[in-house]
């Protein structure tokens, strides 16, 4: 069975962000909806300032605290490491949102249908999309995933639900990388099974100093982090996301 | 003991609508259809009526005055029925015409907080069948759905119903459009000496087993949040107690105002008289200094170590966004804590006096369970986001209205069917 893992490269990453849009067009996710999101850091005082980037996707923990949580098991740890959510079965209480250290859980507070970025009724679209809105139904995100046969991936299911990172389960059963990872133009995400020795996540972390975002909390993570360092406690966001749901 | 004369009424007033009466049943009804409106809102178009969002980048909080007052709710429904348990484990007779009261309390706030668990979920009616289906002892939520609401809420309908048989046989004596229904809660008991033994020793027995049944749902309530490693705030052994003893603090609070609510409207004077007050004055005066305690060695811990983001919290609370929250809570604590220490000090306990101070600790054991749940949300994080903010939507408001007028409801109905208050031993009902 295999052991996913994603190696984040620190001193690769340069923010570019590429990862989040990536993320944002395979698993068809809402608006202000981040399953990727890459930090973009400042410390010090000008002129002494440091600029670092921090990409988070879930970080599908061994001890995952949202599964912990989760009174109905909608929320699970599958034997190769994957943390998913059963859409079906999610009742909405958001206790892993909360459980999470990591922030990684996004509730459809609307009708992910009427809370996308284009708005396909809009008068000015129609010329160009000849009155025809696209399918909003994706069957490669609807469809059913891994011995349990549950529907897991992609997001924009249903209102009241908790989505989150799935390390792209539709594409890793097809023996894809995840979005973000084939993305990224500097490779600084690697994805593979830390159970074979040859894959390249194995192979990159092999040597390598490594650590994983908030140990202490004993969540025993999936996201190894190469290069720089656990953000201090005076980082601040360059810019923070502009990203809530308006009612 | 022989049956009445027919006309003579029903003690405490049941069955006689008076316009006092209509006017709080009308003003409890008014705000339950806001808090319908308000929830038929949500229900259309989503949680996003209310003010909570998503936590990191969102800059929200996902848990608000809803679980605010669920956890509310559940501690005043514990201070209810475990007062009531305990004026039969420990004899305290005195106390013995408020365990009605106090049994009904828990099981209208029980009510109340699985009511506002539902309207918080995003899928209410997937949370009924597969709590059911799926129910896993593993997260600290099963406790709250399992001990407190549906075995607490077992317990004390059981506890209310045995322990109203005696009076529901003496209700049952007086010919009135009721009588049905005393004759079926009184079922057979006709409180000859022997039932009257038999019936105090299950009453005794079902006592001792509420108590820590009781003790330990409210904890679970409390582990919700003190297990909760990534979230500074929550993540701390003394929340069970605190919860715990909060809770009976709201409890015996609110219990104090409507034993003084029901004394008037009840004509039940002579049998809610100045010593039940003085005890539950001396007992809410104990709980009150316990959770002072408690809380002040809280406080010590997050600022005395020095952790960056539990210290940034702390001072969120402090100085910061909810200092206003908090300084009012715990002004109204200290007030109150003057209030009743100044009555046991001179012995001097007077109604009003004691009502106020019922009233202070519960709005600051409001703020206390808001202080509880939201900061660590919004300015909690452990990655660097940026604080977060959270203002309750006025439809949030309103459905929170809309249950505390569904109490009143209940109570008042309740009221007008069976008595509120014990029937004194060996009296024959006469008028009141």
């Amino acid at each position: 069975m295999p052991k996913y893992a994603m190696a984040v490269d620190l001193e690769r990453c340069q923010g570019c962000r590429a990862c989040v849009e990536a993320c944002k067009v395979e698993n068809n996710t809402s608006q202000g909806v981040f399953w990727m999101h890459v930090f973009r850091l400042e410390e010090g005082e000008y002129p002494e300032t440091r600029i670092s980037f921090l990409p988070r996707p879930c970080q599908h923990c061994d001890n995952a605290p949202c599964v912990k949580v989760c009174p109905v098991g909608a929320r699970y740890k599958r034997i190769d490491g994957l943390v998913l959510t059963d859409y079906e079965r999610c009742i909405g209480c958001r206790y892993c949102e909360v459980a999470c250290p990591y922030g990684v859980n996004f509730f459809n507070w609307k009708q992910p249908a009427e809370n996308y970025y284009m708005d396909w009724s809009d008068p000015d679209i129609q010329p160009a999309s000849g009155g025809e809105v696209p399918p909003y139904r994706n069957p490669e995100l609807d469809g059913r995933y891994g011995s349990e046969q549950k529907q897991v991936a992609g997001g924009g299911h249903f209102r009241g639900i908790v989505e989150k990172c799935t390390f792209c389960v539709q594409r890793i059963e097809k023996g894809l990388q995840p979005a973000c990872v084939t993305v990224c133009p500097v490779q600084a995400l690697v994805f593979g099974d830390l159970e074979d020795q040859e894959s390249p996540v194995s192979t990159y972390l092999r040597g390598k100093q490594s650590f994983r975002l908030l140990e202490e909390t004993g969540t025993e993570p999936r996201v190894h982090y190469i290069g720089g360092r656990t953000p201090g406690t005076d980082v601040r966001e360059i810019e923070p996301v502009e990203g809530r749901v308006g009612a | 003991m022989s049956a009445n004369a027919p006309g003579t009424p029903l003690p405490q007033g049941i069955g006689r609508i008076t316009p006092g009466w209509l006017t709080i049943v009308g003003l409890a009804a008014v705000a339950v259809a806001l808090g319908i409106y308000a929830y038929s809102l949500e229900a259309s178009e989503g949680l996003v009526a209310t003010g909570l969002r998503d936590l990191g980048t969102m800059g929200g909080a996902t848990w608000g005055l809803y679980v605010t007052f669920v956890v509310y709710f559940g501690g005043v429904a514990f201070g209810g029925v475990t007062l009531a348990a305990l004026i039969r484990l420990l004899r305290l007779d005195e106390l013995r015409p408020i365990g009605r009261l106090g049994q009904l309390l828990t099981v209208v706030a029980l009510l109340l907080a699985a009511i506002a668990i539902l309207v918080d979920l995003g899928q209410p009616l997937r949370g009924l069948v597969n709590l059911f289906l799926y129910a896993r002892p593993q997260s600290p939520f099963f406790g709250t759905f399992t001990i407190v609401l549906s075995g607490y809420l077992f317990a004390s309908l059981v506890y209310l119903y045995l322990d109203g048989r005696r009076d529901a046989a003496i209700c049952a004596r007086t010919p009135s459009r009721l009588r049905w229904l005393y004759r079926l809660w009184a079922a057979g008991y006709g409180d000859s000496p022997g039932e009257r033994a038999r019936h105090r020793r299950a009453s005794f027995w079902l006592a001792v087993a509420i108590v820590p049944l009781l003790v330990v749902a409210t904890s679970t309530l409390g582990f919700v949040f003190g297990l909760q490693a990534g979230r500074p705030g929550w993540y701390s052994a003394v929340q069970a107690p605190a919860f715990v003893t909060l809770a009976g603090v709201s409890g015996v609070g609110l219990l104090i105002v409507l034993a003084a609510v029901v004394r008037r409207v009840a004509g039940s004077e002579d049998r809610l008289g100045l010593n039940v007050f003085r005890r539950l004055g001396g007992l809410l005066l104990g709980l009150v200094l316990v959770y002072l305690f408690l809380l002040a060695t809280e406080l010590f811990t997050a600022t005395y170590t020095g952790e960056v983001v539990e210290r940034r919290l702390t001072e969120a609370l402090l100085w910061g966004e909810f200092a206003g929250i908090f300084w009012a809570a715990l002004a109204f604590f200290l007030l109150s804590l003057a209030l009743l220490l100044w009555q046991a000090l001179t012995r001097r306990w007077s109604i009003p006096l004691l009502v106020v101070a019922g009233l202070l600790v519960n709005l600051a054991a409001i703020g206390k369970r808001y202080l509880i749940v939201v900061p660590s949300q919004t300015h909690g994080q452990l990655l660097p986001y940026p604080e977060g903010s959270y203002t309750p939507a006025l439809g949030e408001f309103a459905v929170i209205a809309g249950l505390f007028g569904l109490g009143v409801l209940l109570i008042a109905l309740f009221m007008k069917v069976f008595p509120i208050v014990e029937l004194p031993e060996e009296e024959v009902p006469a008028g009141a």
